[in-house]
């Protein structure tokens, strides 16, 4: 008979699989553009490894680039990974009957969108073989492809001409993920307040335009939810 | 841009913040729980933050405000054409395209 961590991997597969197509070109591209801003190919391939975050590492690569101090970008870094504290607090329960390198691989390996895909399955298992299966194959395949990928984009770089503005790529990605997320009104208003934030903030010492314009756009979505809300009970 | 030891160190310091994140709540191992307001307001972080990076660049021409130029018509294309086409590629190619027409093509 089949064992249940089996039985997971193979639902998890096949539930992760359609999505993990459109991962390849975010990996090639993040690849092209560690090496954009000067990165050589084995500190592109470690960045790869040690963060393994697309949003947080195409979001520190500008300030990287530009010299800004370190804890300008690790700050930044904090703030576009800090959607994984929420995820974390789901999956925590799913998790909590595992040894303690188990949960530290889980955590190393938890990505957007194998949680957008399993979470809901993940925290309705009762089988801790079962839910063990469904999330680590899927997520290290998840990392194999990133790592493999990105390595075509690291390496396939160098035959790119110079002047071909390729650090445009990254805001070019940045946008592309933020444009899924402004569905929502209160969203629109984080986003446009943190943006025109920044830019108008942009004098500011210390490159604190960048947090303080973030700061700004939290706080102001938050508010914006508040409003609507109110308006919608009235 | 930093050099040698100090671009390792910064890598990593980018990376702890991956497992602070994605760990928080899992490597503690408990049945954590979230404040709800402090839940919705993180919501925010991610859209407040992209904005914060992207729109500098493109509204901004070596410092200073400027509303025409080729960076802001490319970035217009790639919303154009992530918001009609799910494409993964077709962003990155036409915006590049655009930006690579303008810049190189009409000199801008």
């Amino acid at each position: 008979m089949e064992s249940s961590f089996r039985r997971g991997a193979r639902e998890g597969m096949r539930d992760f699989l359609p999505l993990s197509v459109g991962l390849v070109p975010w990996a090639i591209v993040t690849g092209i553009a560690m090496r954009s801003i000067g990165l050589s190919p084995a500190e592109s391939m470690g960045m790869n490894l040690l963060v393994y975050a697309g949003t947080a590492q195409l979001g520190t690569l500008p300030l990287i680039g530009s010299g800004a101090p370190l804890w300008l970008i690790f700050l930044t870094a904090l703030v576009l990974n800090l959607r994984f504290i929420i995820f974390s607090a789901a999956l925590a329960p799913v998790f909590h009957d595992h040894r303690f390198m188990r949960r530290l691989a889980s955590s190393y390996l938890l990505v957007d969108g194998m949680f957008a895909v399993g979470a809901d399955k993940l925290q309705r298992a009762d089988d801790p073989h079962w839910r063990w299966g469904y999330y680590i194959v899927p997520s290290v395949y998840c990392w194999l492809l990133w790592q493999l990928c990105g390595a075509v984009g690291v390496f396939g770089a160098g035959a790119i001409p110079r002047d071909w503005s390729l650090e445009f790529m990254t805001t070019i990605a940045l946008t592309v993920m933020m444009i899924p997320m402004l569905r929502e009104r209160p969203m629109w208003v984080a986003a446009l307040v943190g943006g025109l934030g920044a830019v108008l903030l942009r004098e500011l010492p210390l490159r604190l335009g960048l947090i303080a314009g973030i700061a700004l756009g939290i706080g102001a979505g938050f508010i914006a939810e508040r409003a609507l809300a109110g308006r919608a009970a009235r | 841009m930093s050099e040698g030891l100090w671009l390792w160190l910064t890598l990593l310091a980018i990376g702890s913040t991956t497992i602070m994140t994605r760990g928080s709540f899992i490597l503690a191992g408990e049945k954590g729980r979230l404040p709800p307001a402090l839940q919705r307001a993180l919501r925010y972080a991610p859209a407040a933050a992209l904005s914060a990076l992207v729109m500098p660049d493109l509204l901004l021409d070596g410092g200073a405000f400027d509303p025409l130029n080729p960076k802001l018509a490319a970035g217009g294309v790639v919303i154009l054409v992530a918001l009609r086409s799910r494409n993964p590629w077709l962003p990155f190619i036409l915006g590049m395209a655009m930006l690579l027409l303008l810049r190189k093509g009409f000199g801008w």
